[in-house]
C-alpha cells in the first residue's frame, strides 16, 4: 500500500515535472515565435506554437534516447559531441553549425588549458623563485 | 498380452512402417484398458495386408506425417471397426486414428491437401464411380478392393510415377494413367483427389506463375509508321557507333529480358543464351538511336510503342528468321503508304533487328533496299495491295534483287527518307490492331515494356547506371507483384527511385555507425542501431524476436547463437 501510494505520488511528482519541462518549452519557443514574427511580419497562432512546443518536447525525447543509444553503441557510458555530431548528421546545415560550434569549443578549451598551465607555472617559477631568495638569503647569510 | 504378441509376430513376415507402428503400439506400456480392441483391430488389418505379394520395403521413420503420405485404403475397410475408439483421446489413439483414416496423399501431388480426412471405403468407391461418370475418364475396370490394397501399398513405386508434370497431364487430359496394372488404383486415388480439387480451382494455378496470371492481357495497339521510323533511325546510327556500345549494352539489356520472363527469378547476370542475345541487343541500340536522332515531339509516342514492338518481336522472333529480306523493303512501302498492315511490319521489324545485329553492313543494306523501296512505293500507287502482296510471303526473289541493288546505294537515299518518313509520320496515328502474326502472352513481355521507356531517356550514363537498376528492377516487380492494382509505368519508376534512394540512405547510415565505433566493418550491431532508429527494434520488441518472427531457420541459427551438440554454440559468443 505504502509502494503504490509513493508510487503513485512519484508518479504524479514526475507528471507535474513533465509539465513544468513541458510549460518552459513552451515558453521558449513562444519567445522565439514572437521574435522571428517581428522580424517577418507575420504573427503566429497560439496553436501553432503550442504544437511546436509538443513537437519540440518529443522530438528532445527521441534525441536523449538516441544519443544514449551511440554512446552505448561507441562503448562509451558519457555521451560526447560525437554523439551529437551523429544524431545531426542529417539537415547539412545543421551539421554544419554543430561542428563549427564544436571547433570553437575546443579552441577555447585549449586557449583555457594553455591559460591554466601557463598559471601553474608562473606558481611554479613563483615557488621557486622565493625559494632560490630564501636558498640564497640562507647562502647569503 | 501374450495373444497380441502373437499376432504381432505373425505379421513380421513383411515389415512395413505400418505394421512397426503397429507393433509399437501393441507391445508398449499403455494405461487405456482398450487396448485389446485395438489389437483386434489390427490383427484384422493385418490379415489383409499379409496377402500382398508386393511389399516395399519402406523407410522405418516413426514419422506420422511420412506414413501418411502412404496409401491408406486398408485402413479404410477397418475404419468401421476402430470408429469405437475415436470417443477416447490418448495419443495411442489418435496415432491410430491417424494411420487408420489419413487420406492419401503424396508429396508429389500437391493437390491432394485439399482431400477431407475421413474417407470410407464405401464412400471411396462410389465417388470414384461418379468421377469417373462426370470426368469421362478411361479408367481400367476396378479392381476387387484386394488389389487395389495391393496397389495402394506400394508407396514407393508410386511416389515414383506420380510426378508433378504427369499430374498436371492428368488434371488437362482427364487423367489417362496407365503405366502399370495398378495404375487404376492410384488413378482413383487421383480421380477422388481430383474430383475435391475442383472445388478449390485456384490451386492448380498456383503451380504456374501467378504473376502472370494475375495480370489480364492487355494488347496496346502499335503504331507502325513510328515503329518504322525507329528501325530506320537505328540501321541509320547503326552505320556511325561501331559494336563499342553493343556489348555492354546487351549483357545489361539482356538481363532485363531474362528477369522480365520470370518475375520471380533472381537476375541473372552471367547468362548468355544465344535466343535472346541479339534482340535485347537491338533494341536497345533502337531505344537509343530513336531517341537521339528524332527530334519531333513523337517521341513520347514512339517510346511508348518502341517497347512493346521489341516486346513482340521478342516472343514471334523463332518465326520469322526466314523471311526477313522479303518483308523489310515491303514494310517500309506500307510505313510510307498505310498503316494496316500491323502483323507484317512486325515481323519485318524483327528481322529487321536480327539483321541488324548480326552485321552493320547487312543493316545497312536493309536499310537501303528499305528506303529504295519506300521511295518506289511511293511512286507507285495501292500501298495496301503491296503489303498484302507481301504479306503472302513471296519468297527471296525480289529482295535478292533489291538486296543486290542495295549495296550500291548511299546513306544520303537513306537520309532523305528518313526526313520523309518523319514529316510523314504524324499521319500514322490510328493505332492498328495488335498483329495475329506476332500473337504471344504479353504478359511476360508488358515487364519490359515498362521498364525500356527509362532506358531509353538517358543513353548516355546508361551503361553506368543500369548495373545497380538491374538490382532494384527485382524489387520494383515485387512491388508490383504484392500491390492490390495495376501500376503506372511512371509510379513504377517513381518507385525504383524511391527504393534507391533508400537503400543509398541506409548504406550510408550504416557506415557512418561503424564509423562511429572505431569500425570498418559493417557487423550486426550497427544493423541494430539502424533498425532502432527505424522503430522496428524498441524496448518491447528485440532484434531477436524480430529474427525469429520473420527469417527462415537457416539465417535464425546464425544470427542468434544456438547450442548445438558437444556443448558448442554457433554463432560463438
Amino acid at each position: 500500500m505504502e509502494e503504490e501510494e509513493e508510487g503513485s505520488g512519484e508518479e504524479q511528482q514526475r507528471f507535474s515535472y513533465r509539465q513544468r519541462l513541458k510549460a518552459a518549452v513552451h515558453y521558449t519557443v513562444g519567445c522565439l515565435c514572437e521574435e522571428v514574427a517581428s522580424d517577418r511580419g507575420m504573427p503566429f497562432s497560439k496553436q501553432t506554437i503550442a504544437a511546436i512546443s509538443e513537437l519540440t518536447f518529443r522530438q528532445c525525447e527521441t534525441f536523449a534516447k538516441d544519443l544514449e543509444m551511440f554512446a552505448r553503441h561507441a562503448k562509451r557510458s558519457t555521451i560526447n559531441t560525437e554523439d551529437v555530431k551523429l544524431l545531426a548528421r542529417r539537415s547539412n546545415s545543421l551539421l554544419k553549425y554543430i561542428t563549427e560550434k564544436t571547433e570553437e569549443l575546443a579552441q577555447f578549451n585549449t586557449e583555457q588549458k594553455a591559460k591554466k598551465k601557463k598559471k601553474l607555472e608562473d606558481d611554479n617559477t613563483k615557488s621557486v623563485v622565493p625559494a632560490e631568495a630564501a636558498a640564497a638569503e640562507k647562502d647569503g647569510s | 498380452m501374450a495373444e497380441t504378441m502373437a499376432e504381432s509376430y505373425n505379421r513380421e513376415s513383411e515389415p512395413t512402417t505400418r505394421t512397426l507402428l503397429r507393433r509399437v503400439l501393441d507391445t508398449a506400456d499403455t494405461r487405456t484398458p482398450r487396448r485389446r480392441r485395438s489389437a483386434r483391430v489390427s490383427a484384422q488389418k493385418a490379415l489383409l495386408e499379409t496377402p500382398s505379394s508386393r511389399r516395399l520395403s519402406s523407410p522405418t521413420k516413426m514419422n506420422v506425417r511420412r506414413r501418411s503420405h502412404r496409401a491408406r485404403s486398408i485402413g479404410r475397410l477397418a475404419h468401421v471397426h476402430t470408429s469405437g475408439n475415436l470417443e477416447e483421446q490418448t495419443p495411442r489413439t489418435l496415432l491410430k486414428n491417424i494411420l487408420l483414416t489419413a487420406p492419401e496423399s503424396s508429396i508429389m501431388m500437391p493437390e491432394s491437401v485439399v482431400k477431407p480426412v475421413p474417407t470410407p471405403q464405401v464412400v471411396q468407391s462410389s465417388r470414384r464411380e461418379s468421377s469417373r461418370g462426370s470426368l469421362e475418364l478411361q479408367l481400367p475396370e476396378l479392381e476387387p478392393p484386394t488389389t487395389l490394397a495391393l496397389g495402394l501399398l506400394a508407396p514407393g513405386r508410386r511416389k515414383q510415377r506420380l510426378r508433378l508434370s504427369v499430374f498436371q497431364q492428368g488434371m488437362d487430359q482427364g487423367l489417362p494413367l496407365s503405366q502399370e496394372p495398378r495404375g487404376n488404383a492410384s488413378a482413383s486415388s487421383l480421380t477422388s483427389s481430383l474430383n475435391l480439387t475442383f472445388a478449390t480451382p485456384l490451386q492448380p494455378q498456383s503451380v504456374q506463375r501467378p504473376g502472370l496470371a494475375r495480370r489480364p492481357p492487355t494488347r496496346r495497339a502499335v503504331d507502325v509508321g513510328a515503329f518504322l521510323q525507329d528501325l530506320r533511325d537505328t540501321s541509320l546510327a547503326l552505320a556511325s557507333p561501331g559494336d563499342s556500345l553493343r556489348t555492354p549494352v546487351a549483357t545489361l539489356q539482356m538481363d532485363t529480358v531474362l528477369e522480365d520472363t520470370q518475375p520471380f527469378s533472381q537476375p541473372l547476370v552471367g547468362r548468355s543464351p544465344s535466343v535472346y542475345h541479339s534482340l535485347p541487343c537491338t533494341e536497345a541500340e533502337d531505344a537509343e538511336r530513336a531517341v537521339s536522332h528524332r527530334t519531333q515531339s513523337s517521341g513520347p509516342r514512339l517510346q511508348n510503342h518502341n517497347p512493346r514492338k521489341p516486346a513482340q518481336l521478342l516472343a514471334a522472333k523463332a518465326k520469322k528468321v526466314d523471311a526477313l529480306a522479303v518483308s523489310f523493303p515491303n514494310n517500309s512501302s506500307a510505313i510510307s503508304g498505310e498503316d494496316g498492315v500491323e502483323p507484317l511490319q512486325d515481323g519485318v521489324g524483327e528481322e529487321a533487328e536480327e539483321r541488324m545485329e548480326e552485321g552493320l553492313s547487312v543493316s545497312k543494306v536493309m536499310d537501303t533496299t528499305g528506303t529504295q523501296g519506300s521511295v518506289r512505293t511511293e511512286k507507285s500507287k495501292g500501298y495496301r495491295e503491296m503489303t498484302e502482296a507481301v504479306e503472302a510471303k513471296e519468297p527471296e526473289g525480289s529482295s535478292g534483287d533489291e538486296d543486290i541493288s542495295g549495296r550500291t546505294a548511299s546513306t544520303e537515299l537513306a537520309s532523305s527518307t528518313t526526313e520523309f518518313l518523319q514529316a510523314r509520320r504524324p499521319q500514322f496515328l490510328e493505332p492498328a490492331p495488335p498483329p495475329s502474326t506476332a500473337v504471344l502472352s504479353s504478359e511476360p513481355l508488358e515487364p519490359l515494356s515498362t521498364r525500356l521507356p527509362p532506358r531509353a531517356r538517358t543513353p548516355g550514363p546508361r551503361p553506368r547506371q543500369d548495373p545497380h537498376k538491374t538490382g532494384l528492377s527485382h524489387y520494383v516487380k515485387l512491388f508490383s507483384f504484392y500491390s492490390k492494382m495495376p501500376m503506372e509505368k511512371a509510379a513504377l519508376e517513381m518507385v525504383e527511385k524511391c527504393l534507391d534512394k533508400y537503400f543509398q540512405h541506409l548504406c550510408d547510415d550504416l557506415e557512418v555507425f561503424a564509423a562511429h565505433a572505431g569500425r570498418k566493418t559493417v557487423r550486426p550491431e550497427d544493423l541494430e542501431l539502424l533498425m532502432r532508429r527505424q522503430g522496428l527494434v524498441n524496448d518491447q520488441v528485440s532484434l531477436h524476436v524480430l529474427v525469429e518472427r520473420h527469417l527462415p531457420l537457416e539465417y535464425r541459427q546464425l544470427l542468434i547463437p544456438c547450442a548445438f551438440s558437444g556443448n558448442s554454440v554457433f554463432p560463438a559468443q
